[in-house]
């Protein structure tokens, strides 16, 4: 490795630390979810998925909900900043991935306990398209032109994405389907959840919550770099020119 | 058990897709490393 | 980007030092690229957000029926698709192999099902299902089920088996 290629480019000792527990976090929850939580009356050994699923799907919503908030930071005149535009695709980035796995885990979660991997249900539908949503948005920010263009683009967009996330949430409630309500967050009258069975999903809720905040940090960072990767570019390349004129 | 599979299944896409998405990140942001000082990066 | 392995310091620094060596190639500006990548996979997303709003309205064709509104609530009639929603009644499952026929009641109101094969997933008695399918005299012919999971997650007990077991269902539909 050449001297000039550090190993650690874009963390702190802060990122270090909350590294290492969510390291030790990720592996307590395998164990609990895996193996010492107990199994569900209805659902068998299959509620073990839900300690992925459901937290997944919860940071996600987070996650589009920041991308939002940073958005409207930067659209504002008085804290416009670039930082509000990387912490915003940072953020959705790290939503679509957390999204991708919760419809991932949810469908194999299906499979055993609907009997089938997807079904066109209104909760189902809307996340789908929430996923599909952002997808794009993270397409629009990678259409080129200036650092502020991008910015701007991207930010109106996620505006109007961030709308549809309290579709998906009412979504069960709105049509019947076959999705559960929330577990945890509904309306709260009939919920019934073994103790450590709720302790494994709120782990499972902090620990992604501290993947969320690492993943987010660094991506932020790395997006920062990448932006003055291409500035530099562009100076080298005026640089260049200047130099041309004075021969 | 059939469901073994599902279940471990679920795991596995879970944090395998975060850590390659880790390495991804990581990647680019070395590379970038390469051309940006320490100097220049904010957090430093 | 580019791969000069040079390092390019501050913009002060930059400035103040020209290369003198021959240039080889001028650094492309990243925003003369045309960004296909980025275009294609928004090609893609437009398509698919279509086909997943197509798909779910197509399918919303079925209605979403409880039991008890099967010939009360409009759309909710016989000869049509239909989804209907219940809980399999306890003691009514019968399985010959190719034909599971069993009962699903909601609110008190009862219809049978006759489902062509295995329906597979946990389905069992007791739980509440949705079956898609078509009213035909007085029996509904389904031709998918899916179990509907109910929001209470309990440990599983060896004692709470037995119970399962007795003729009544337990559970509170």
């Amino acid at each position: 490795m050449t001297p000039t290629s550090e190993r650690n480019v874009t963390g702190t000792s802060f990122t270090r630390g909350l590294g290492i527990v969510t390291v030790l976090g990720i592996g307590l929850l395998i164990v609990l979810g895996l193996f010492v939580s107990p199994a569900d009356v209805n659902q068998g050994e299959s509620v073990r998925i839900m300690y992925a699923h459901v937290p997944g799907a919860w940071l996600a919503y987070l996650a589009f909900i920041v991308t939002g908030v940073s958005s409207a930071a930067y659209l504002w005149n008085r804290t416009r900043s670039l930082t509000w535009d990387r912490i915003a695709g940072a953020s959705a980035e790290v939503g679509v991935l957390f999204m991708g796995i919760s419809l991932v885990t949810g469908s194999l979660w299906g499979r055993i306990t609907w009997g089938t991997y997807w079904t066109w249900d209104a909760r189902l539908t809307t996340t789908a398209f929430l996923f599909v949503t952002y997808v794009g948005y993270l397409a629009v920010r990678g259409l080129g032109g200036s650092h502020h263009q991008r910015a701007r683009r991207s930010a109106v967009l996620a505006l109007l994405a961030v709308l549809e996330i309290p579709l998906v949430h009412f979504s069960v409630r709105l049509w019947n389907t076959l999705h559960q309500e929330a577990s945890v967050a509904g309306r709260g009258t009939d919920v019934t959840m073994d103790g450590l069975m709720l302790f494994s999903l709120f782990l499972g809720v902090i620990v992604f919550t501290l993947m969320y905040v690492w993943l987010v940090l660094h991506r932020q960072r790395a997006l920062a770099l990448q932006d003055m990767v291409e500035d530099f570019g562009l100076d080298a390349a005026l640089a260049a020119r200047r130099a041309e004129e004075v021969v | 058990m059939d469901d073994l599979g599902f279940i471990l299944g679920s795991y596995i896409v879970t944090f395998g897709s975060i850590a390659l998405y880790v390495a991804s990140v990581v990647k680019r942001s070395r590379r970038a490393g390469r051309v940006v000082s320490r100097e220049q990066r904010p957090w430093t | 980007m580019t791969d000069d392995p040079q390092r390019i310091g501050s913009s002060d620094d930059a400035e103040a030092e020209i290369d003198l060596r021959p240039r080889t190639a001028t650094p492309v500006p990243s925003r003369k690229r045309r960004p296909w990548g980025a275009l294609m996979v928004l090609a893609v997303v437009v398509v698919a957000g279509f086909v997943v709003i197509t798909k779910f309205l197509t399918s919303a064709v079925d209605y979403y029926c409880n039991v008890d509104e099967i010939g009360q609530k409009d759309g909710c009639d016989a000869g049509r698709r239909l989804r209907v929603q219940g809980v399999v009644d306890a003691g009514s499952v019968a399985d010959d192999g190719t034909v599971t026929i069993f009962d699903v009641s909601f609110n008190g109101e009862t219809i049978s099902v006759r489902y062509d094969g295995d329906p597979g997933g946990i389905f069992e008695e007791c739980i509440p299902v949705v079956v898609h399918g078509v009213l035909k005299n007085g029996t509904f012919l389904g031709d998918r089920i899916e179990v509907k999971h109910s929001n209470e997650y309990e440990a599983e007990n060896p004692d709470r088996v037995k119970e399962s077991e007795d003729g009544e269902c337990s559970q509170s539909a």
